[in-house]
């Protein structure tokens, strides 16, 4: 029975398998050779001294710190709000369709569309400080000061709070409703059942909100690049930042030596979360 | 004690609802004020009367009301000016052959991790992970390689083909398909169907949601073109809209507000009509 059913298998992945080596694997093993010589074109191999250029390179490695800094601030927070607002949707009777919905929209919206609002919103003459001209606060450099880096994590907010709660929402709903009256009736109280019986109860739908978040972190570029263009504040200057630039100026050793630290970091990264999940799930 | 904290829950979620909603809320309405009054909204130029007042410093101010509700924004933009209609087609003629190439390969390889046993499949599909996980600059310099070898360089299939191949349908799809009970495939199996039998009328028709929801993230993603349009096309014709708005904004401010609704009704059309099955989509990925 097996024996029939095994090449089946191959031929309905294969046509995935031959278009992701095509277009992923394979050429990024040529683009391998990149990290090793000096010149795009015509270069001639230096060994490891790209790498080692590399972690002194200042900009790399702002952006390589404000990445990591971005990704430890709004994931967890991102986290964490996405639950309250989960638990308080849950807990609601009516309408849950609707709030759910509010909180989805921003998911949708192209960031194309958003642009002229964050850009007036924000600017130093923009209407935020206008407001806070009104109770006598003076001007504040929004995208121009490490404040920046907190108007991205409030973008990245409004973004994607509605994905992770639809994902905590279903986890909510998961957990049965038995273990809540158990609770009660031994009297718990409810931060010792946020403790005991919810957040236990969501701990493998917490690794896959971690995977989508951490994927998710890496869009908002597409806002941050969108309003403040290539060159923004230097808190707010991501790794993706430095490897467009570095596509820009055609710089492909570099960039595909920051490219190759990327996977290890991120290929690493994969086998916990993986391990996690495997450990959340029993 | 929990119907007393019961009482808060709604103003709470309505008030940060209300928050989330307000950045579309201001783009709609201030899509229906003139040109004029945008232009006199959003700068921080002091004017005459300003200065009569003896006002000596301006902002930019975000109104909720307009002096004079018109549709002349939407006319410039939908009749007066073809770039904008054209630069719309492009982004469809991007979005759409990814979000159904993404699905037929995706659907298939996913069915595929899940009745082929092989021992290294799992290898295989950490590997789909990996690049699921890198941000887009990182495969930049592989998609461009692939597209110079094969020529299509300056033709958006060097945007497409990398978008249909891409893995994220692929697990997306995968996790789903674990929710389907194996003996689903088994039953039908025993009773002689072929693979394809059971891929085409038991799989799919299970996973309608799951479908539902990978078309949408997807023409989400596509309809919302960034980094690859500013590395692949030079050509401004060419350009999908995201880039397009925010030269607009420096340019004539007084018609992003209507072109932005514009770009997001597709989209937001779509949420309304397939909430469920996204959200059942999204759910289904987290399933063990």
């Amino acid at each position: 029975m097996k024996r029939t059913r095994l090449p089946v298998g191959i031929l309905f992945l294969l046509p995935s398998l031959m278009g992701f080596c095509l277009f992923y694997i394979w050429p990024f093993c040529i683009s391998l050779g990149y990290a090793f010589v000096d010149k795009p074109t015509g270069g001639s191999f230096v060994g490891l001294r790209n790498f080692i250029e590399l972690f002194r390179n200042q900009s790399y490695l702002r952006g390589l710190f404000n990445t990591v800094q971005f990704i430890a601030i709004s994931v967890p927070l991102n986290m964490g709000l996405s639950l309250g607002v989960a638990m308080l949707i849950h807990k609601m009777e009516k309408h849950r369709e609707l709030y759910s919905l509010v909180f989805l929209v921003p998911l949708v919206i192209p960031s194309g569309s958003m642009v002229s609002f964050w850009r007036s919103l924000f600017a130093y003459d923009g209407a935020l400080n206008g407001l806070l001209h009104l109770i006598g606060i003076g001007k504040i450099k929004w995208l121009d000061s490490n404040l920046a880096l907190l108007v991205m994590v409030l973008i990245f907010i409004w973004k994607n709070l509605g994905y992770n709660m639809v994902l905590y929402l279903a986890g909510l709903s998961n957990i049965p409703r038995e273990y809540y009256e158990a609770a009660w009736v031994d009297g718990a109280k409810p931060r010792q059942v946020l403790a005991h019986v919810t957040l236990p109860n969501l701990a493998s739908t917490s690794v896959l909100v971690l995977i989508m978040s951490i994927i998710n972190s890496f869009k908002v570029f597409k806002e941050i690049y969108l309003i403040t263009g290539s060159y923004p504040h230097e808190s707010i200057y991501t790794l993706q930042h430095f490897m467009n630039n570095m596509f820009a100026s055609l710089n492909y050793p570099k960039l595909t030596t920051a490219t190759i630290i990327l996977v290890v970091i991120v290929a690493l990264f994969t086998q916990v979360m993986l391990r996690l999940e495997r450990k959340a799930s029993e | 004690m929990r119907g007393k904290r019961g009482k808060f829950i709604a103003p709470v979620l309505i008030f940060a609802g209300v928050l989330f909603l307000l950045p579309l809320i201001v783009t709609f309405i201030n899509s229906f004020m003139t040109e004029a009054e945008i232009a006199l909204n959003y700068t921080s130029k002091l004017n005459v009367f300003d200065l009569m007042d003896g006002i000596a410093e301006n902002f930019m101010r975000i109104r909720l009301i307009p002096q004079r509700v018109s549709a002349d924004q939407y006319k410039e933009v939908l009749v007066d000016q073809p770039s904008f209609l054209i630069l719309l087609m492009n982004s469809l003629k991007i979005a759409l052959p990814v979000t159904f190439g993404s699905l037929l390969v995706s659907l298939s390889a996913a069915y595929g991790f899940t009745v082929w046993n092989w021992k290294h499949k799992e290898a295989v599909f950490t590997v789909y992970v990996v690049v699921m996980l890198m941000p887009l600059q990182a495969v930049l310099v592989p998609n461009y390689i692939i597209a110079d070898l094969l020529q299509i360089k300056d033709s958006y299939l060097a945007i497409i083909l990398p978008g249909i191949f891409s893995p994220f349908g692929v697990f997306l799809l995968r996790q789903s398909m674990k929710a389907l009970p194996p003996a689903y495939f088994e039953a039908a199996r025993m009773d002689g169907a072929s693979d394809f039998a059971v891929f085409r009328h038991i799989v799919v028709p299970q996973m309608k949601s799951s479908i539902a929801a990978l078309w949408m993230l997807n023409f989400i993603e596509y309809w919302n073109l960034v980094e690859q349009a500013v590395i692949f096309i030079d050509d401004y014709a060419k350009e999908p809209l995201s880039v397009y708005l925010s030269r607009l904004a420096e340019g004539r401010m007084g018609l992003v507000f209507a072109a932005s609704c514009v770009y997001m009704f597709l989209p937001l059309w779509f949420l309304t009509l397939g909430q469920r099955d996204l959200e059942k989509g999204i759910e289904l990925s987290g399933v063990k």
